[in-house]
C-alpha cells in the first residue's frame, strides 16, 4: 500500500477503534467502581432468602399447673405461589378445581374464588406457603400428600400448632385469645427481635397478650441461597426455634369455676326477682366478681359475665361470630367487667368515707349518730331530705353499727360536716382516703384495666369553668352522695377487691396480679428456680396508715355485716349464717342506683377476719339488692374454702363434680 | 508498507516456509538463520500471546459459570471440557489457515463464499435446526454448526478480494457490486433471524468498504439509508416482539418500572447482568465466587453474558486485563493491516479487525447496559464450537497476512 488514501483511512479506523476501548474502559469503571456498592447489595439480595418457623406457642397453667391453654397440632393445606406462578393458564385452574373438590368435606371448605383471593393477598411472603384450609381430615391430608404431581406440586400439607382449652371457656378473660395480627400490630413490631410475619397468631386480649413477649418463643430463622427460580441451593444458617415459655397464673382453676357458676347463678336467681317490688324482671345479664390473696396481691379467681370461647379465635374469627360478640344487647361478653367495668360502689365505699373522716378527726369511732332514718339539710335549695334505702330507722348508730346495718343518715351526716367545716378538713377528705386505698387509679394489674373515678371539688370546678351550661359548682348534696359512693363515684370490681384487701393485711396497698410466674417450656410445675424465667414479686405500691384504733372499728364494722351480733342484724347476716364460728367474715353489702336502670347489687368482704386470706367483691348489674344478688356470689365462693369439704373437683372441660351449695335465702335486705 | 521487502520468495507456499530449504542439508540451528523471508520466522508472538492468554481464561470462565452452585452440588466439568476440545479444533484450523499462503485465497474466496451460501440456504431448511426461535444450526451428532458465523470469513475474504482488484476506484456500480456480495448472505441470516451476526456482517462491510476505497459520499448514502432502513423496520411489525424488546429495554433501563417488571425477560436480563458486573468492584469476588454467576442469576452466561462472570468474579482488574488483551490483538490486527504487502491482505486484516471490534463492543457493551441485547459471542471467551474456530481462522488469516509481508 503506497497511496495516502488508505494510510489515512487506516487511521481513522485507529481513532474509531480507540473511543471505542474509552468507551469500554469508561462504562466498566463506572459499573465496577462509581456503581459497585449499590450494585454489589443487590447481588446480595439476589442470592439470599429468610425463612421465617414460628415457634409452639407456650402453654398457660393456672396456679397448680392445671393446663388452662395448650397447643394441638392441626393439618392445614397451603399452596406454594412459587410453583403456581409457573404452571399456565390450564394448569393453574386444574389445579384450584381438584383442591376444592378434594377439601369439600373440610369444616369451611374454600372455593376457586376464596382461593384467587388468598393468593391474591400481599399478606404472604412469596416464600411462605398461602394457607387454604385448616383441620383437614387426615385421610384427605394423606390423599394430597400421595397425590403430589396431580397438583403440580403446588399443594402443601403441614402441621401447624393451634391453641385449644382444656378448661373451656374457664378464666376466659383472663387467658385472653390469640388471632391473626393485624396492621398496626405488625407495623409496631417491625423491628422486634421475635421476628413477627404478617401471617403471625398475637395475643389479643388477657394474659395471651400482656406475656406475649413470654409466650410467643423465638421463630427459627432459616437463610437459604437460591437459584434465579427461587430453587434452594444450600441451607446457609438455620437457627431451630425455640418454644414459649410457660406462664403459670395465680388463679386457682377450681376456684375460678366456682366462682363463675356462683356469679352465673346468682345472676339467673337475680333474673327471677322483681325490680323494687314491682312488675318488672332484673335484668341481671352481667357481672362480675374477683377474689385475691391480701397477702399477696394475687388474683385467685377473676370472673366476667357474659363470657366468649377463645377457640372462636383459633381458626380466625368470621363476620358472624364477630357480630355475635359485639352486638348491641350481647352485653359486650369481650369486655374483662373485673378490671374494665366501672361501677358507683354504693355502700360498699363507707369505710374509706369513714377512714377518711377519722384520719382528719372529723370522727370518732363512738361518735352517735342518732338515725331516724332520713337526713336533711338545712339551708338548701332544691333536694334537701336524704332518706335511707327503705327509710328504715337505726336509732342510735356508732361507726360499727353504722357499716353492719348500713345507716346512709350516718354517713350523710359526715358528708355534710366534712363540707360545712372544709376549712378545717379540707375539702376533700373522704376523696383523699379513696386515692389512699387506689380508687381513681389504674391498680397495675397486667391486664388492660380503667381509672375508675373519684370526683373532687377540684375537678368540679374546673369542669363548671370549661362547660357553665351542664356543671353546677360543688355542693353539700355531692358531698353527701359521694360519702355513700354515689354520686360520680366509679370503681372498677378489681379496685374494690384490693381497697378491701388493704383493710384485711393492715395497710398495704398490693399492685394486683394474675401471673406467678414463667417457666422455660415443657418443664413441670414443681420444677425449681432452674426452671423459671420470670417470677412475679408481690409489689406493695404504697403503706397506708391503718392503726389499730382506726382499723378495729372498720373491720369490727365489717364483720358485723355479715352476722346477727350485738350491732343488730347485719345487711348479710342470713347470707352467711351458715358459715362456721372458724371461718368470720367481714363484708359490707352495696346497692347503687343507676339512672333508668334497676339497682347495681354489690358485695365486697375479706375472710376469715383475723387473719385474712382471700379479699373478694360480687358486682351484678341491674340485679337488685347487694345483700340479696350479690353477697349470695360470695358467700357461695368462700363457702368451701371454709369448709373443706364442700369443695368440688374440677373436671377436664371446666365442669365441676358436684353442683355447688345454695346459699341460705337473704330474705329481706334492704342494701 | 513503506518498508522494502527482501525480496525472495519462499519455494513453497505451503507450510509455514519449512519446505524452503531441503531438510537434512544443514543442522536445524543454522537453518533458523537460513532464510529471512521466511514466513514462521514473521509471526506475530504478541498476537498469538494475547490470544492464547484469552482462550485461557475464556476456558476458565466458561467452567465458572457453568461449574454449578457448589455446595451439595456436584461439578459439572463438561463445559469446560467441550470448550477446550472447541479451543483445540481452533487452533488446527487456524494453523492450517495461517500455513496457506493468503494470496492463494483470492482464488479461493468465491469458492468459500459459495460454499457458505449453500449453508445458509440449507439452514433455513428442514435440515437446519432451531434454539431459542432462531434456526440457525446444524445438528451434526451432539454438535452444533452455526454457518452464520463461518459468513463473516467468507465475506470478508470475498469482499477484500473484489475491492483489491478495484485498486481504490470504487465508483457506484463497483459499490454497488460490494453491497450486493454483502447484502445476500445478510438477508438469508436475518431470515433466521439472528441479528447479533447480521450487525457483525454490517460492520465488516462498512469497514471494508471505507478502507478499500469507497467514496464517502456512497458511504453516507448508505449509512442514511441504513438509519432511516432501521427507524422504519423497528417501528413496524416485522421484528419479532422480543427483538423490540431487547431494543426498547436498552433505552429504558434507568426507567426503574421496566426493570423491576417480572423475572423474565430482557429487563431482567441486563439488569442481572449489571449486577453482576457491578457487584465485583475493583478487586472482584475472586474466582468460583461470585454469588450472580454460581446461582446462574444471569441468563445465557457462559455464551452471550460471558463477560458478567469475569466482571463479578475477577473485578475491574480482571475484566479490564481483558479488554486489554483485546486491545493488545485489535492493535496487532491494525498494524498487521498496514504493513501487508499488499491490498488484499490489508483488507483481509480490516475484514478481520471490524469482526472482532464489533463483536467485542457489542458484547461487552450489551452486558454493561451501553448496547441493545443481541446474541452474539465474544470471541475466545464464550462458549460455542463455531464461534471459537472462526475467531482462530480469523487470528490465522491474520498471521498469515503479517508472517508473509516480505514473501
Amino acid at each position: 500500500m503506497t497511496s495516502d488514501g488508505p494510510r489515512l483511512r487506516l487511521g481513522i479506523v485507529a481513532i474509531v477503534s480507540v473511543s471505542l476501548f474509552a468507551a469500554l474502559f469508561a462504562r466498566l469503571w463506572y459499573l465496577q467502581v462509581l456503581e459497585a456498592p449499590e450494585l454489589a447489595e443487590a447481588a446480595e439480595a439476589n442470592q439470599q432468602r429468610e425463612i421465617i418457623e414460628p415457634a409452639p406457642r407456650g402453654r398457660i397453667l393456672d396456679v397448680n399447673g392445671v393446663v388452662l391453654v395448650d397447643n394441638r397440632t392441626t393439618l392445614e393445606v397451603s399452596l406454594d405461589r412459587r410453583v403456581l406462578t409457573e404452571l399456565d393458564e390450564g394448569e393453574r385452574d386444574d389445579l384450584l378445581e381438584r383442591l376444592t373438590v378434594e377439601l369439600a368435606s373440610v369444616a369451611e371448605p374454600p372455593t376457586i374464588e376464596s382461593l384467587e383471593t388468598l393468593l391474591a393477598s400481599d399478606r404472604f411472603s412469596p416464600y411462605t406457603p398461602v394457607p387454604v384450609a385448616e383441620d383437614v381430615p387426615e385421610d384427605v391430608a394423606v390423599y394430597l400428600t400421595e397425590h403430589q404431581d396431580d397438583f403440580y406440586g403446588g399443594v402443601r400439607v403441614d402441621q401447624r400448632a393451634v391453641r385449644t382449652y382444656p378448661m373451656g371457656t374457664l378464666a376466659a378473660h383472663v387467658l385472653g385469645y390469640v388471632g391473626a395480627i393485624n396492621d398496626e400490630e405488625f407495623a409496631a413490631r417491625l423491628d422486634d427481635p421475635l421476628l413477627y410475619q404478617l401471617t403471625d397468631e398475637i395475643g389479643k386480649g388477657g394474659v395471651e397478650r400482656a406475656y406475649e413477649q413470654y409466650l410467643r418463643g423465638e421463630p427459627g430463622r432459616r437463610v437459604i441461597e437460591v437459584d434465579r427460580r427461587g430453587n434452594t441451593i444450600s441451607t446457609l444458617s438455620y437457627e431451630p426455634p425455640v418454644a414459649g415459655h410457660d406462664v403459670y397464673l395465680t388463679i386457682d382453676a377450681t376456684l375460678q369455676a366456682i366462682a363463675e357458676t356462683a356469679l352465673r347463678e346468682e345472676l339467673e336467681a337475680a333474673q327471677g326477682r322483681r325490680v323494687g317490688g314491682g312488675n318488672e324482671s332484673n335484668v341481671a345479664q352481667a357481672g362480675s366478681t374477683v377474689v385475691t390473696d391480701p397477702t399477696t396481691g394475687a388474683v385467685v379467681a377473676m370472673a366476667s359475665f357474659p363470657t366468649f370461647n377463645a377457640a372462636t379465635f383459633t381458626d380466625g374469627i368470621d363476620d358472624v361470630e364477630w357480630a355475635a360478640l359485639t352486638a348491641e344487647g350481647s352485653f359486650n361478653p369481650l369486655i374483662n367487667r373485673a378490671v374494665e367495668g366501672q361501677y358507683a360502689p354504693g355502700s360498699t365505699f363507707k369505710p374509706f368515707t369513714a377512714y377518711g373522716a377519722l384520719t382528719v378527726g372529723a370522727l370518732a369511732p363512738e361518735t352517735i349518730v342518732n338515725d331516724e332514718g332520713t337526713f336533711t339539710l338545712g339551708d338548701c335549695r332544691g333536694r334537701c331530705t336524704f332518706r335511707n334505702a327503705g327509710s328504715t330507722r337505726y336509732g342510735a348508730v356508732d361507726l360499727r353499727r353504722s357499716l353492719a346495718v348500713s345507716s346512709d343518715v350516718y354517713y350523710y351526716d359526715i358528708g355534710a360536716r366534712l363540707w360545712n367545716e372544709r376549712t378545717t378538713f379540707g375539702e376533700s377528705p373522704i376523696q383523699d382516703a379513696a386515692i389512699t386505698f387506689g380508687f381513681g387509679a389504674t391498680t397495675g394489674i397486667e391486664l388492660p384495666e380503667l381509672d375508675g373515678r373519684i370526683p373532687t371539688p377540684a375537678i368540679r370546678a374546673q369542669q363548671v369553668e370549661e362547660n357553665p351550661e351542664v356543671y353546677g359548682r360543688w355542693q353539700t348534696g355531692d358531698n353527701l352522695n359521694t360519702a355513700i359512693g354515689q354520686g360520680e363515684v366509679a370503681v372498677t370490681p378489681l379496685q374494690l377487691a384490693n381497697a378491701y384487701a388493704t383493710i384485711a393485711n393492715g395497710g398495704q396497698l398490693l399492685e394486683p396480679r394474675v401471673v406467678d410466674r414463667v417457666q422455660r417450656a415443657g418443664t413441670e410445675p414443681a420444677a425449681g428456680p432452674e426452671a423459671v424465667v420470670l417470677d412475679v414479686e408481690s409489689v406493695v405500691r404504697a403503706e397506708v396508715a391503718l392503726p389499730p384504733n382506726i382499723r378495729q372499728p372498720i373491720v369490727d364494722g365489717l364483720a358485723g355485716s355479715t352476722v346477727d351480733g350485738d350491732l343488730g342484724a347485719g345487711t348479710s347476716a342470713s347470707t352467711f349464717s351458715s358459715f362456721p364460728v372458724t371461718f368470720p367474715v367481714a363484708g359490707k353489702t352495696g346497692t347503687a342506683q343507676v339512672t333508668g336502670k334497676a339497682d347495681t347489687a354489690l358485695f365486697a368482704a375479706f375472710a376469715p377476719v383475723g387473719a385474712p386470706r382471700y379479699a373478694a367483691v360480687a358486682i351484678l348489674e341491674e340485679s337488685g339488692f347487694g345483700g340479696r344478688a350479690a353477697a349470695p356470689v360470695v358467700a357461695r365462693i368462700l363457702a368451701p374454702i371454709a369448709d373443706p369439704a364442700l369443695l368440688p373437683t374440677l373436671e377436664p372441660g371446666g365442669v365441676l363434680s358436684a353442683p355447688l351449695a345454695q346459699a341460705v335465702d337473704s330474705g329481706d335486705v334492704t342494701d | 508498507m513503506a518498508i522494502a521487502p527482501p525480496t525472495r520468495r519462499p519455494s513453497a507456499g505451503l507450510g509455514l516456509g519449512l519446505g524452503s530449504t531441503a531438510p537434512g542439508r544443514r543442522s536445524a540451528a543454522h537453518r533458523l538463520g537460513h532464510d529471512p523471508a521466511a514466513a514462521w520466522r514473521h509471526v506475530d508472538v504478541m498476537l498469538l500471546g494475547a490470544v492464547a492468554a484469552l482462550a485461557a481464561v475464556g476456558a476458565l470462565m466458561v467452567y465458572s459459570a457453568t461449574r454449578g452452585p457448589g455446595g451439595e452440588e456436584p461439578l459439572v466439568t463438561s463445559f469446560l471440557m467441550r470448550q477446550g476440545g472447541f479451543v483445540a479444533l481452533g487452533v488446527v484450523v487456524g494453523t492450517v489457515v495461517a500455513g496457506v499462503d493468503y494470496r492463494r485465497f483470492v482464488e479461493v474466496a468465491p469458492l468459500a463464499y459459495g460454499a457458505v451460501m449453500v449453508g445458509l440456504f440449507g439452514v433455513l431448511s428442514p435440515l437446519g435446526s432451531s434454539q431459542n426461535g432462531t434456526q440457525a444450526w446444524f445438528q451434526v451428532g451432539s454438535f452444533q454448526l452455526q454457518p452464520s458465523e463461518f459468513t463473516k470469513l467468507a465475506l470478508i475474504l470475498g469482499l477484500a478480494a473484489v475491492l483489491a482488484q478495484f485498486r481504490d476506484e470504487v465508483d457506484l456500480r463497483r459499490f454497488g457490486t460490494c453491497l450486493g456480495l454483502a447484502v445476500l448472505p445478510l438477508g438469508l441470516i436475518m431470515l433466521q433471524p439472528d441479528l447479533g451476526t447480521a450487525f457483525v456482517l454490517v460492520a465488516i462491510t462498512l469497514g471494508l468498504l471505507f478502507v478499500g476505497g469507497a467514496q464517502p459520499r456512497h458511504l453516507g448514502a448508505l449509512l442514511l439509508g441504513g438509519v432511516i432502513a432501521v427507524g422504519v423496520v423497528v417501528n413496524s411489525s416485522m421484528l419479532e416482539e422480543y427483538q423490540r424488546d431487547r431494543l426498547t429495554v436498552f433505552l429504558a433501563q434507568d426507567d426503574s418500572d421496566v426493570i423491576v417488571g417480572g423475572s423474565q425477560g430482557e429487563a431482567y436480563n441486563l439488569e442481572q447482568s449489571k449486577i453482576a458486573i457491578g457487584a465485583g468492584g475493583f478487586f472482584g469476588q475472586g474466582l468460583f465466587e461470585g454469588s450472580q454467576t454460581r446461582l446462574s442469576n444471569v441468563p445465557e452466561q457462559h455464551t452471550d453474558f460471558i463477560f458478567t462472570a469475569v466482571g463479578e468474579e475477577l473485578g475491574f482488574v480482571g475484566a479490564g486485563s481483558l479488554l486489554a488483551l483485546y486491545a493488545v490483538i485489535c492493535w496487532r490486527i491494525w498494524r498487521a493491516a498496514q504493513l501487508a504487502r499488499d491490498t488484499f491482505g490489508t483488507l483481509v486484516c480490516v475484514g478481520v479487525l471490524a469482526m472482532f471490534l464489533f463483536q467485542l463492543f457489542q458484547n461487552v457493551g450489551m452486558t454493561m447496559g451501553i448496547m441493545p441485547i443481541t446474541g452474539i459471542p465474544l470471541p475466545f471467551v464464550s462458549y460455542g464450537g463455531s464461534s471459537t474456530i472462526v475467531a482462530f481462522a480469523a487470528i490465522g488469516l491474520v498471521v498469515n497476512v503479517h508472517a508473509r509481508r516480505f514473501s
